[in-house]
């Protein structure tokens, strides 16, 4: 049924549907709305899950492994300062491989002082082992959560489902939300693979000696590279009852492009009013959507980017002494691709700063004028501000 | 339909069958927690030493039997204390810092007003007969505090009291609208009935006196300052002029009589109080006279104020003359007084004012300026006296040769000159004598030290027996100490009282009875500072479940195999039953 809908709440629908049975979370701007929803769900009996305050997101993390241990399905949300205190925990979470599924908003971090939208704070956890899959609506934030149960599940690794601060998280927007008869017949109850049992005490990931420890993190490796085809295959089948796919790129508009920019997140959608503007103007640009980070899609976007002559990344995130963190992926991605178009990276829109069609246009012809890129990373839409002396 | 791959089978997880308890965290601990019960405030306060934080935990648990026989062990009339004790327990109650002090007069009077009811029957732990008879002069609240105690080790007791009742002060100075007699008489039922001899309507002269030292093992003389110190200005004496203990006791003796017209009541302590508040109850007006400022008087605050609401006026820095006879009563003339800085007691001083004296015509004014013993005899002897004196806090104990010990208490000895002092008193003289009998008067000052509650004065028979209170550290819990994030702001009780209108014209109890439920949720409230009252969360916080207990919660330990000094169930501890200490090698 189509319902107007807050991204947050759209996360909240989707862990409602998927029966979730242990909540934990520690309330923080902008992910607040999602936990007062499902709060409210336990509270009021419309979830039949146990909701575990806690003191910091430090230990709602080490809550939900305990309770996954337990062999129960469980979510989280959180953003920003609250993932990095979660840090520690993301590796363990990984490590004995729990399907956890967080909802994780994208804001930056501090100082300065900052609640609104940037990517950094996840990228930055993208060597924990947790999968993370980009959303750039409402309802795809709806969509992924459900089917992020059923991926993670699989392969055993957790996967976090992230949303931009605001421009999805508090934003309005219609979403179709499926029946639970629906989600049921896609998402079956959890079944794990392994638990915890008091009748047969035993405990899990204790002391792991040299040799054993390499091939536990080999396994996981190996779970990652199984994803990317389980993805595909776990997106069909949402797609047969759902009637919805989308890929863990998409590609729009690449087959005759010249140059390709590359996305992710909400700003996908005002690259495609830019798309449409150029298009109609004669510009041969097109676009690619990453939605799966991790595992990271390679084989994917090399195809996808091998189209064009220019690939162009505009990165709402910046490494410091490096680049743009997507742009980084995109080229070791395609740096063994004989013949691959060089990469132009743009960062822009940090710490909730708009993007506009302008300023992708601005990006656009730049790099249409441009041979090859005079630097790594090009800072855009930049003010004059007043700097401490 | 799911295709299973090849990693789930292969799912690589270490796991371990062994058990954690090989890991002896306790190694790595530098502090080291433990269970130590501390002194709670109150009861440190409470001048008969009450275990007053136990009290109201077994109130919540509705034990009200041990509720009540906890306060017996300390103090024999918690129903006439519950009423008439100025409670400096509440005072010092560390719930004033948080919201408003535990009702405990109101929780100790329901308990009295509980077993009175329902008869109930102490079990007391009895000593052994000590095999030693003692007479008790006076059956005050001293008095009958003495002989409690000393039944309890094992004394045989004698009360002898010149009025045709039991009570002393409690029964003839106080009025029925604080301590109805029946609260009174109960207590005293009770105490007979524990084994103490009560004989009525003898006076002890000091011929008896000498004679019952030839007789009796040892003797307590508790026989009250009874003689209403009458004014030395011109007229005191005079017609419509009346002495306001006598008065007092004149009305609780049933002499029914109506006091109408104005009436003038001198003084600024609780029988001042008493007076005018009786004045009005008979049909009168009383204006109260106090040659000091209001917040200088000896009275209960509460007492004052409770006779305002009633009517009475109050007039202050107004020091007495003159009394004049006049027609249809008399004529008192008052000097202003006016305060130039302070007294040595920390009083304002007082000096005439230069203004007119003030007059006020009354049919009758009543004397309430102090009041002293009947007989010089009564008096403590001085130290230097002949023979061996001992001078306590609350008692003068005399060892001569004229014969067996005697000990003078209650207002005799006492500074502060009230029920509950009365009774300290009475206790005191108990365990001193008891010391005396078995180790000698050189061992009285060292053994009752060993057993007060906190710091001092008050002491404990618990303690002194060598209850589980003896363990107690004496450090009284600070409201630092409590951990306040667990609890929630929650009104004081309000006892419910008659109306104004009831009380002109009854004597009637003003304070009404509380319910059982009601009970509970004001006990509630207590923090019981000090004490452990099992809430667990010791054992809730530990992170090596290294907190153990049987599982009807008794036999709470620490197991220092695995307690790796974290701290947490200290910090956790609501009430400061714990203690955290750096480990010594």
């Amino acid at each position: 049924m189509k319902k107007v809908l807050e991204g947050s709440q759209a996360v909240a629908e989707a862990v409602r549907l998927a029966k979730v049975q242990v909540i934990s979370a520690y309330p923080i701007t902008p992910q607040t709305h999602i936990v007062e929803i499902l709060s409210d769900y336990v509270a009021t009996g419309r979830m039949n899950a146990k909701y575990l305050r806690v003191e910091s997101e430090h230990s709602c993390m080490a809550a939900l492994i305990g309770a996954q241990s337990a062999g129960v399905r469980t979510f989280t949300a959180t953003c920003s300062q609250g993932l990095a205190l979660m840090h520690e925990l993301l590796h363990w979470a990984a490590g004995a491989r729990l399907p956890i599924v967080m909802g994780e908003v994208n804001r930056a971090l501090a100082p300065g002082w900052n609640i609104w939208c940037d990517q950094t704070d996840s990228l930055a956890q993208r060597d924990t082992g947790w999968m993370q899959l980009y959303c750039e609506d409402s309802q795809e934030v709806l969509d992924a959560t459900i089917l992020a149960y059923r991926l993670a599940e699989r392969v055993n690794l957790p996967t976090m489902v992230v949303l931009d601060a605001f421009y999805l998280s508090h934003t309005y927007e219609p979403v179709d939300v499926p029946e639970q008869e629906e989600v049921d017949r896609f998402l079956p109850p959890y079944k794990p693979a392994f638990t915890l049992d008091p009748g047969h005490p035993y405990s899990l990931s204790p002391l792991v000696t040299p040799n054993a420890y390499m091939e536990m993190r080999h396994d996981i490796a190996l779970a990652m590279e199984d994803a990317l085809a389980i993805f595909d295959e776990v997106e069909g089948e949402f797609a047969r009852i759902m009637g919805r796919r989308y890929g863990a790129v998409e590609e729009i508009d690449t087959d005759d492009a010249d140059v390709i920019f590359v996305t992710s997140g909400a700003v996908t959608s005002t690259v495609r009013l830019v798309l449409e503007e150029l298009r109609s103007r004669g510009e041969k640009v097109g676009a690619l959507k990453i939605k799966l980070f991790r595992p990271f899609p390679t084989e994917a976007v090399r195809r996808a980017l091998s189209k064009g002559r220019k690939a162009v990344v505009v990165d709402r995130n910046y490494s410091f002494g490096a680049s743009g963190i997507f742009a980084q992926e995109v080229r070791a991605a395609l740096c063994n691709a004989p013949g691959h178009p060089p990469v132009f990276g743009y960062i822009a829109g940090l710490g909730g700063r708009d993007i506009t069609t302008q300023m992708l246009s601005h990006i656009y012809f730049e790099v249409k004028e441009s041979e090859a890129p005079l630097r790594e990373s090009v800072w855009v839409g930049r003010q004059e501000v007043n700097r401490a002396t | 339909m799911e295709t299973p791959t090849a990693l789930q089978n292969v799912l690589y997880m270490p796991r371990t069958f062994a058990t954690t308890e090989s890991n002896k965290t306790g190694a790595w601990r530098f502090l080291r927690p433990r269970y130590e019960e501390k002194t709670s405030p109150c009861g440190a306060a409470c001048p008969a030493g009450e275990d007053i934080a136990r009290i109201e935990m077994l109130i919540t648990q509705g034990a009200f039997k041990e509720a009540w026989e906890t306060i017996l062990m300390e103090n024999p009339l918690p129903g006439v204390c519950g009423r008439v004790c100025y409670h400096p327990c509440e005072g010092r109650c560390n719930r004033r810092e948080f919201d408003a002090a535990v009702a405990i007069h109101s929780l100790e009077r329901f308990l009295a007003d509980a077993a009175a009811r329902n008869e109930t029957k102490p079990a007391l732990p009895r000593q052994p007969a000590a095999g030693r008879r003692i007479a008790i002069i006076g059956a005050g609240p001293a008095g009958l505090s003495a002989a409690w105690f000393l039944n309890i080790l094992g004394y045989e007791t004698d009360i002898f009291e010149a009025m045709p009742a039991a009570g002393g002060m409690t029964r003839w100075g106080i009025p029925a609208y604080r301590l109805p007699e029946a609260a009174l008489s109960a207590e005293i039922a009770r105490i007979e009935a524990q084994g103490v001899r009560i004989h009525t309507g003898e006076t002890v002269t000091a011929a008896r006196f000498e004679e019952m030292r030839k007789s009796y093992d040892a003797l307590f003389l508790g026989c009250g300052h009874w003689r209403g110190l009458s004014l030395d200005i011109p007229g005191a004496t005079g017609v419509g002029v009346e002495e306001g203990l006598s008065f007092l006791r004149d009305i609780r003796g049933g002499v029914r009589r109506d006091i109408p017209g104005v009436s003038a009541v001198i003084g600024g302590g609780n029988t001042a109080i008493d007076v005018a508040r009786t004045i009005i109850r008979r049909g009168g007006r009383a204006i109260i006279v106090y040659r000091r400022r209001r917040e200088d008087m000896p009275a209960f605050a509460e007492e004052t104020r409770s006779a305002q609401e009633e009517g009475v006026e109050l007039r202050e820095l107004l020091a007495p003359v003159r009394i004049d006879a006049a027609a249809g009563g008399c004529v008192l003339t008052l000097q202003p007084m006016t305060v130039v800085g302070q007294d040595q007691d920390g009083r304002g001083k007082i000096v005439p004012a230069a203004a007119a004296p003030v007059r006020i015509a009354a049919q009758r004014v009543f004397t309430a300026a102090g009041a002293g013993t009947a007989a010089p005899w009564h008096e403590p002897p001085a130290s230097g006296a002949s023979g061996a004196v001992l001078a306590l806090s609350h008692c003068v104990l005399l060892q001569d040769d004229r014969g067996a010990p005697v000990v003078y208490g209650g207002d005799l000895a006492a500074r502060d000159k009230n029920v509950t002092q009365a009774i300290a008193s009475g206790k005191q003289a108990a365990l001193a004598l008891d010391v005396l009998f078995r180790h000698g008067v050189g061992s009285v000052r060292e053994r009752l030290a060993s057993c007060v509650v906190g710091h001092g004065p008050a002491l404990s028979l618990e303690i002194y027996l060598g209850g589980p209170r003896r363990e107690r550290n004496a450090h009284i819990v600070t409201y630092e100490e409590i951990n306040a994030d667990y609890f929630q702001y929650e009104p004081r009780l309000v006892q419910p009282r008659l109306l104004i209108e009831e009380r002109h014209s009854s004597f009637d109890e003003i304070e009404l009875k509380i319910s059982a439920h009601t009970a509970m949720r004001e006990a509630g409230r207590c923090f019981h500072c000090g004490i452990c009252n099992n809430c667990d969360n010791c054992y809730l916080f530990c992170p090596d479940v290294a907190i153990l207990r049987a599982r009807d919660m008794t036999d709470r330990h620490i197991d220092y195999d695995y307690c790796k000094g974290c701290g947490l169930c200290v910090v956790e501890c609501p009430r400061n039953a714990m203690t955290l200490e750096e480990e010594t090698p």
